[in-house]
């Protein structure tokens, strides 16, 4: 165990915990876009900065993203400082700019004093942040479906050769874990499209709900060992199951003890 | 050719030197891309066919030459003539006979043919007598121009290779560290950190492997020193590796080297092939336990790959994002493995200072910034090419003695060094000496060496804009204040430049650099604002001109200027068709006119004026 | 457009069969067909064993790759910063009036393609135009017309 000062003060980190954990695990607000504790962190979208110094640097100090430096004994944090908010107040700024519909960055920006963004805003700009959550979570899961394309200010998400892609088995992590709910899928009829690929849904046997893929059912019946019957009942069935025999298990042992 | 031991190696070198002394009469023809662009391949056939015709067919390949460049890639294709030193410039095809019979049997000189002082008009015979070479001392580029590029015989016979044998067999890899500590010699590729010192950290990690990586993906606009050494001093950039290499403890290298750049892997390629195959790749080099290889690993366009994680994972085949450095990758670099980045002009020096000692190359240059500096010198400047300079010369001595001043003498405005990161330094500063620190003080850097000088007609708000439109090109897209941050820089240099700028746009521009600097992942982001801010600094008057008065002084700014044909028009014609837009009109020997609503002030009709007629304003 | 994709197996018999190959191996189909085919990206997935989505983000992340067809001759303007303060821009203007097309297009008949490009390294002879793998220096703005001549 280390010790490092937050904001005045002395908290307890594993050495070599990333500074966000700890700042997080106190109850700080630092905002994040691109964070997501199922992947590893990038250091995109740069909000999680928090000025950084140390007693031996003579004044000194440097500005660090918070998600990717690692705690070190003696540290000293400070996660509003005033350049470090004038810095997010300018990313916000330039999040505006670009994504001026998407509510999410206007609560952002709204909070740190950003109502109007003072830049050019851009024409047509869509609610992707390039966040890069999506396309990370995709590979965590194996599936390699999405990627970043292009570069630079023209960069964006998309499948390969931009048409629907082989690999996505429509387990839907990246639409779900969009922190600005960019990405657009339709299910109905019991069906579902997402990146412009179809998809079967699987009926519940028992309430005919349809909640999980056809294509997903199967890849987590082959890599995860799961008996594909498993995933002909939907969730929710399956937990009235469950009740139903955990009821029937304390029924025998009340008429076994009576 | 067998390389086995230092035997074999001194036994090449003698034998190549005692063949060169058989024929000092030699026909050097430099065929670096320059020359090759204005046809140095067909002046080298004509000297071949040549010697044939006069029965030195036999000996041909000990006469010719085809050497790397000399750096005056503009009056080429070169043409010298050894050992008098003869220097002939823009040679043709039909110059060789005459060249032949006159200057290489005879020793008479062709006065049509030699070089032009542009400072007074007379004729300087020698290589060494025109100030761009006189002012200029070569050690990174010390075999450019002087031997064959692909030969590594001729490499062997101006020492080559002779510092790995003294390496592998007179020193640890610790003193070789630490004599190239003591040397001072900073990397030349951008941020000037000590050489050795890397290398020190670097070897004392513990890992599996260790790794050396020649950074040969000049992205800087305006350099072209490594493209250069690559191409001719091939082997001068292996055997820095492969000391590298043996004092890091690495076993395998990698020369990342841009895709644009296809002579300098051709002749790479070839340079590894002709040393795997004597043994000087490969294992147990020189009969010793030191093992190492090469890979050439091609770049494929992407500036910030000038970014060391970035570059390493171009290497393993990945997109070309950078990762924050908080862990820096000569601990943690190509596949994670502690990694030394150096690049080519660092690695280039690095056999010399083996052979001549640390003391001596520090003896050369400033006590901060030891040794000398390629720098390519080109822009509005007469002479302009690649030059290498000891440290400390001042701006004044590059730009007016090496380079012969300003094109048509017109008024110096800036010189921009260190490319994109860097910044542009006025005419005040001219005699400022450049090195590492000097240059950062006054908000450029040294960067890899591109010097671009700048006059009157350059107008410095249309510089950043160009250098922000670059930066927004090759930013990877990866973080915020990068992605974002450099495209409203670069939209509010429009709108400065079209006319439409207001006053506050200014202190907006301050601000939003600032954060761009401080917020960016990496380096790319972290200078990118840099041009702006160093003209900011120096030229704001420019900037405010630009905004308060719609007045672009340089004539520059399509919005801010209007064409207009003189009444000393002579009737010429020759703008009518130059003009894409079909703007000018008017008859043989009648002054012509520009009808302003269809003028694009492209400039066509001012470039094709032979009178100087038209007027921007 | 129809291709041969046979030679495709002579360019990957060339390197190993890992990502450390697939820059390379890109470049290679790069300069056959002068563009990445779909269907060549689709089989260096395969036998790289590397996800297509990588192949293709890799393939739009750098600038010597590009995903559609270009013409027989492609003519790369030189922008780098010695070239554009020695009129790089007009030569563009110039080329793209005599062409047609902008940067970054290719004419109708298939036989030009316009390219802007950052520094060649060629910077000694600022302005340059770089039609095939032919370099041409000092480039005058009458000499543009001659640059675009077929063939």
């Amino acid at each position: 165990m280390i010790h490092i000062t937050i904001n005045g003060k002395v908290v307890q980190a594993k050495d070599g915990e990333m500074l966000l954990t700890v700042i997080r695990r106190e109850k700080i607000d630092v905002p994040t876009l691109c964070h997501h504790e199922a992947v590893e962190p990038s250091g995109a979208c740069r909000l999680c900065m928090v000025e950084i110094t140390k007693p031996e640097w003579d004044g000194w100090c440097d500005y660090v993203t918070s998600c990717l430096y690692p705690a070190a004994d003696g540290l000293i944090v400070n996660t509003h400082a005033k350049k470090v908010n004038e810095l997010r107040s300018s990313i916000l700024d330039m999040y505006l700019a670009r994504h001026p519909k998407s509510p999410e960055i206007r609560q952002l920006a709204a909070e740190y004093g950003v109502l109007k963004t003072q830049f050019e805003e851009v024409v047509d700009g869509d609610n992707c942040i390039l966040c890069g959550i999506c396309t990370r979570i995709c590979d965590t899961m194996g599936f390699h479906a999405i990627s970043m394309v292009g570069r630079g200010h023209g960069k964006e998400v998309a499948p390969p050769l931009n048409m629907a892609p082989t690999a996505c088995v429509g387990c839907l992590s990246c639409a779900k874990n969009c922190p600005t709910n960019y990405i657009e899928y339709n299910m109905e009829n019991g069906g579902l499209t997402i990146w412009k690929k179809d998809f079967e849904m699987v009926a519940c046997t028992e309430c005919g709900k349809t909640t999980i893929t056809k294509e997903f059912a199967e890849y987590l019946s082959k890599n995860r060992d799961i008996n594909i019957d498993y995933f002909r009942k939907c969730d929710e069935c399956h937990r009235k199951e469950l009740a139903g025999t955990m009821g029937r298990i304390s029924n025998w042992d009340r008429e076994a003890r009576s | 050719m067998n390389i086995k031991n230092v035997k074999d190696l001194n036994k090449i070198k003698k034998e190549t030197l005692a063949i060169s002394k058989k024929h000092p009469k030699k026909v050097l023809v430099c065929c670096g891309t320059g020359c090759i662009a204005n046809g140095a391949t067909k002046i080298v056939e004509s000297v071949r066919d040549g010697l044939a015709k006069r029965k030195l067919k036999d000996v041909s390949i000990e006469i010719l030459k085809e050497t790397g460049c000399h750096g005056f890639c503009e009056l080429g294709p070169l043409v010298i003539i050894e050992p008098q030193e003869i220097f002939y410039t823009k040679v043709k095809p039909k110059h060789v006979d005459d060249i032949l019979d006159k200057s290489f049997l005879e020793n008479e000189i062709i006065e049509p043919l030699l070089f032009t002082n542009p400072v007074d008009g007379s004729k300087i015979t020698k290589y060494n007598d025109i100030s761009f070479f006189k002012h200029q001392q070569r050690i990174a580029l010390r075999n450019l121009g002087k031997i064959s590029a692909h030969d590594m015989k001729e490499y062997i016979g101006v020492d080559g290779y002779q510092a790995l044998a003294k390496v592998l067999f007179k020193m640890t890899p610790d003193e070789v560290i630490e004599e190239v500590i003591k040397s001072g010699l900073r990397g030349r590729g951008g941020g000037g950190f000590s050489a050795g010192k890397k290398w020190k950290i670097c070897k004392n990690i513990q890992a599996d492997k260790h790794y050396v990586i020649c950074n040969g993906d000049e992205g800087d606009p305006g350099a072209f020193m490594d493209r250069s050494i690559m191409e001719g001093d091939p082997h001068g950039v292996l055997e820095g590796m492969m000391i590298a290499a043996y004092a890091i403890g690495a076993k395998e290298g990698y020369i990342y080297v841009r895709d644009e750049y296809p002579l300098a892997v051709t002749h790479l390629e070839k340079a590894i092939l002709d040393c795997e195959r004597s043994g000087l790749l490969g294992e147990n080099i020189l009969g010793t336990d030191f093992s190492f290889t090469i890979k050439i690993a091609r770049g494929a366009g992407a500036f910030v790959c000038g970014e060391s994680s970035a570059l390493m994972k171009s290497v393993a085949g990945e997109v070309g994002e950078p990762r924050a450095k908080y862990v820096r990758s000569v601990v943690k670099g190509l596949y994670d493995e502690p990694t030394v980045l150096n690049n080519v002009e660092t690695l280039v020096n690095i056999p010399t200072i083996i052979r001549k000692g640390a003391d001596w190359y520090s003896s050369i240059g400033t006590k901060k910034s030891t040794g000398t500096k390629v720098f390519s010198l080109v822009g509005k400047v007469r002479n302009t090419g690649l030059i290498e300079v000891p440290m400390g010369i001042t701006l004044r001595e590059i730009i007016y003695d090496i380079g012969g001043g300003i094109l048509e003498d017109r008024p110096f405005k800036a010189v921009q060094t260190g490319g994109p990161s860097g910044g542009c330094i006025p005419e005040s500063m001219l005699d400022l000496p450049v090195d590492f620190d000097s240059l950062t003080e006054v908000g450029s850097m040294m960067g890899s060496g591109g010097m671009i000088v700048m006059d009157d007609k350059t107008c410095i708000v249309d510089v950043a804009k160009y250098f922000l439109e670059f930066l927004v090109e090759e930013s990877c897209g990866k973080c915020t204040p990068c992605r974002e941050g450099l495209y409203q820089l670069h939209k509010l240099l429009e709108k400065i430049c079209a006319g439409k700028g207001e006053m506050s746009d200014i202190e907006k521009m301050e601000r939003l650099s600032e954060n761009v600097m401080i917020g960016s992942l990496c380096g790319l982001g972290k200078s990118g604002p840099n041009p702006l801010m160093s003209t900011l600094k120096h030229f704001k008057d420019e900037y405010i001109e630009h905004i308060k008065d719609k007045k672009c002084r340089a004539g520059v700014c399509p919005e801010l200027i209007t064409y207009e044909i003189l009444d000393n028009c002579t009737g010429c014609m020759a703008c009518i068709p130059a003009c894409g837009y079909d703007a000018i009109t008017g008859k043989k020997k009648e002054v012509h006119i520009i009808a302003q609503d269809k003028c694009t002030k492209c400039g066509a009709c001012y470039a094709v004026c032979n009178f100087d007629s038209i007027l921007v304003s | 457009m129809k291709h041969n994709f046979e030679n495709l197996h002579t360019i990957f018999d060339k390197y190993p069969k890992s990502q450390e190959s697939l820059i390379a191996i890109l470049q290679d189909i790069q300069k056959e067909y002068q563009y990445l085919p779909c269907e060549a990206l689709e089989q260096t997935s395969e036998v790289l064993d590397v996800p297509l989505s990588t192949v293709f983000s890799v393939s739009t992340f750098y600038n010597s790759f590009s995903l559609t067809a270009k013409g027989e001759k492609i003519i790369k303007v030189c922008t780098g910063t010695a070239c554009h303060i020695r009129g790089a821009k007009l030569l563009q203007d110039q080329l793209e009036t005599h062409l047609k097309i902008k940067a970054g297009e290719t004419t109708e008949d298939m036989k030009f393609t316009l390219e802007v490009v950052a520094c060649v390294g060629a910077c000694a002879m600022a302005p340059v135009v770089v039609v095939g793998d032919k370099y041409h220096g000092s480039v005058k703005v009458s000499r543009v017309k001659k640059l675009v001549k077929a063939k």
